[in-house]
């Protein structure tokens, strides 16, 4: 288990938070480290619980390994070389929309929690 | 195809850098693994860019066309890259620097007493979503199945969603463009300096230039403004399910007069079962046969499922009175004409939204792709048909007919416009299987031309295929064709905006063949 596993509610609460100062200040997001911020930012709409890609994963790894926050193993070189190609039904993320810094903190983040 | 000139390249690509940065420039297999389809129907790299350039305002966008201008090296300009089965990130030909706009992401104004927001390119659906919902603005915007694409790119490329706002390019009010030389011009009323209805009047003064700007090659549109729907008060959904195929033209004819007199203002979508079952899970679950399934397995399938033939909800959107006489209406013009009954449920403002008709943030539309076990890709195939039960019927069955042959299961809806519908129906193929890819691009080509013959022509097409399409829209020897090229020409000789979308080819290219 990777920290804090965010429902997916949670998570569109946390993006709407973020876009507007004033529900920021009444109701400040939970402390995270930016991996797992820009976990649920970038990927959780898919890799979230009840997300597609989540739905997809259930039927090809073993039972409680879907969730990506949950694998036993997740090495940081596979995230980086499947975000970059692709993989499956899963549609690459290129540069343009999600840096080389963002995916190493998302990586190191879903191999080690950190 | 025309090659550009290595070193041509490598010093566009140096200017490219010295106006957005190195950190925004790539090239060779990093930019060809980027922009390459995610569901391509052949060999992904066969049509993936040289390079790619991602500017961050409108005067950058405006700066690369002009160094491209001045090297004629052409480009192809992309909103997210997100439009998955009609090519997503990838271009049509492979010389080209993508400039990919993902990054101009502002939403530059929301205007929500005159209901309309202007946006950039790089705007999400998801993230006009999260504006509108954290600010608690009454407006709601309308979005297709997946909400990962770009709110403008989708209203160039004549997308559809389910709201009484779902033919999103009528919707679409005064532009900002980059032209082939590096000019920029507003249409409509912004091109009055000063003028505070660009985004309420759509026509200006003088021909009317934004639908020339959709599905076309001819300038970069930067900026949209965009009409979005006033928060209803209540919306009223009548789902229904028939339970067998032949039930669609009288679904159809149903409806017609409904839409026509605006009882109901959103597009329904009859959706078949398979578009059903594939967002349940693989087609193993249900069949492990080759092929497209039997009529049997399908039934059985169906009735495992609890599911209709087609599927679809009418959704009224207003105040609770008026809802509740329209559906009055929908209930009469229904009855006795199918066995089903409708479901009625009720979404009343103020409660979650998921539910209610307006768009929620989702993929789940991409499920479609694990239908047979993967890694899967789509091609769309979309005729657009009259709005009749008989003809309906007649590209339905022309259509699946076709599919089963070649051995893929029809997956298709039709969505009602006011006067049309759109046939959306997609090949669903294994991406690893070259044999597979194969019999889908045959039959992709064998739709387009069985269509013309039938006087059916495409809303909108894979990248692939912009050509084969293109022509079979041939009226008169195909003057339209001629025209676009004869505008393509003058507005943008050199060929420096995407050459070939559409099938319209600048001079340069017609005469390198």
């Amino acid at each position: 288990m990777r920290g804090l596993v965010f429902a997916v509610p949670l998570c569109l609460a946390l993006a709407a938070a973020a876009m507007s100062p004033d529900a920021r200040a009444e109701d400040p997001a939970p402390a995270v480290n930016s991996g797992e911020l820009l976990f649920v930012q970038k990927c959780g709409l898919c890799h979230l619980e009840g997300g597609f890609g989540t739905r997809v994963l259930q039927r090809r790894v073993p039972q409680g390994q879907a969730l990506l926050q949950d694998r036993a193993a997740l090495p940081a070189a596979f995230v980086t070389a499947v975000v970059r190609r692709g993989i499956g039904s899963m549609p690459q993320l290129r540069e343009a929309e999600l840096s080389d810094a963002q995916l190493a903190a998302i990586a190191r983040y879903l191999e080690d929690g950190e | 195809m025309i090659a550009i000139a290595p070193d041509k390249l490598a010093r566009a690509l140096a200017a490219f850098a010295e106006v957005v940065g190195a950190d925004n420039v790539w090239q060779g297999r990093e930019a060809q693994d980027a922009y390459a389809d995610a569901m391509a129907p052949r060999d992904p790299l066969s049509y993936a860019p040289l390079a790619a350039v991602a500017p961050g305002s409108a005067e950058e966008v405006q700066a690369i066309v002009r160094i491209a201008a001045e090297l004629v090296v052409p480009l192809w300009p992309i909103s997210r890259g997100k439009n998955f089965g009609y090519g997503g990130a990838a271009p049509h030909i492979a010389d080209v620097v993508m400039v990919d706009m993902i990054r101009m992401n502002r939403i530059l104004e929301c205007n929500a007493e005159m209901g309309y927001v202007v946006v950039e390119p790089g705007v999400g659906f998801d993230d006009l979503y999260e504006y509108l919902t954290s600010n608690n603005i009454p407006l709601w915007m309308s979005a297709p199945a997946h909400t990962w694409g770009s709110v403008l790119g989708n209203a160039l490329e004549r997308g559809v969603g389910y709201t009484p706002y779902g033919e999103h390019a009528s919707k679409i009010c005064g532009m900002e463009v980059v032209t082939a030389d590096g000019s920029l011009l507003r249409t409509g009323m912004g091109a009055l300096a000063g003028s505070g209805t660009w985004h309420a009047f759509p026509y200006g003064f003088g021909p009317s230039w934004d639908p020339a700007f959709m599905q076309s090659n001819f300038g970069i549109v930067t900026k949209m403004g965009l009409w979005l729907m006033p928060a209803p008060r209540q919306t009223l959904n009548l789902a229904m399910m028939l339970n067998r195929p032949d039930e669609l033209p009288a679904a159809v004819d149903a409806l017609r007069p409904l839409k026509l007199d605006g009882t109901v203002q959103a597009s329904p979508s009859f959706g078949n079962v398979i578009r059903n079952l594939a967002t349940r899970g693989p087609r193993s679950q249900f069949y492990q046969g080759q092929g497209a399934m039997p009529p049997e397995a399908l039934e059985t399938a169906r009735l495992q499922a609890g599911v209709g033939h087609w599927n679809f909800g009418i959704r009224l959107f207003g105040d609770p009175d008026i809802n509740a006489i329209n559906a009055r209406k929908v209930r009469d013009a229904f009855a006795g004409k199918v066995e089903a009954e409708f479901e009625q449920t009720e979404w009343n403002a103020g409660g979650d939204l998921r539910g209610s008709g307006h768009p929620t943030p989702t993929l789940a539309a991409l499920g479609v792709v694990d239908w047979l076990g993967g890694p899967g890709g789509h091609l769309t195939f979309s005729p657009v048909s009259q709005f009749s039960g008989a003809e309906a019927w007649k590209q339905y069955t022309t259509v699946r007919g076709m599919y089963e042959e070649a051995g893929f299961d029809y997956y298709g809806g039709f969505t009602a416009g006011q006067r049309y519908l759109n046939h959306i129906t997609m090949i669903v193929f294994n991406r690893n299987d070259g044999e597979m890819t194969a019999r889908a691009n045959a039959l992709f080509s064998r739709l387009i031309a069985v269509g013309a013959q039938n006087g059916w022509g495409e809303y909108r097409t894979h990248t692939l295929f912009y050509d084969e399409v293109a022509r079979s829209y041939d009226y008169n020897n195909g003057a339209m064709q001629r025209w676009n090229e004869r505008v393509k020409d003058a507005v943008d000789p050199q060929g420096i905006i995407a050459p070939g979308k559409m099938g319209i080819w600048p001079r340069r290219y017609r005469e390198a063949v």
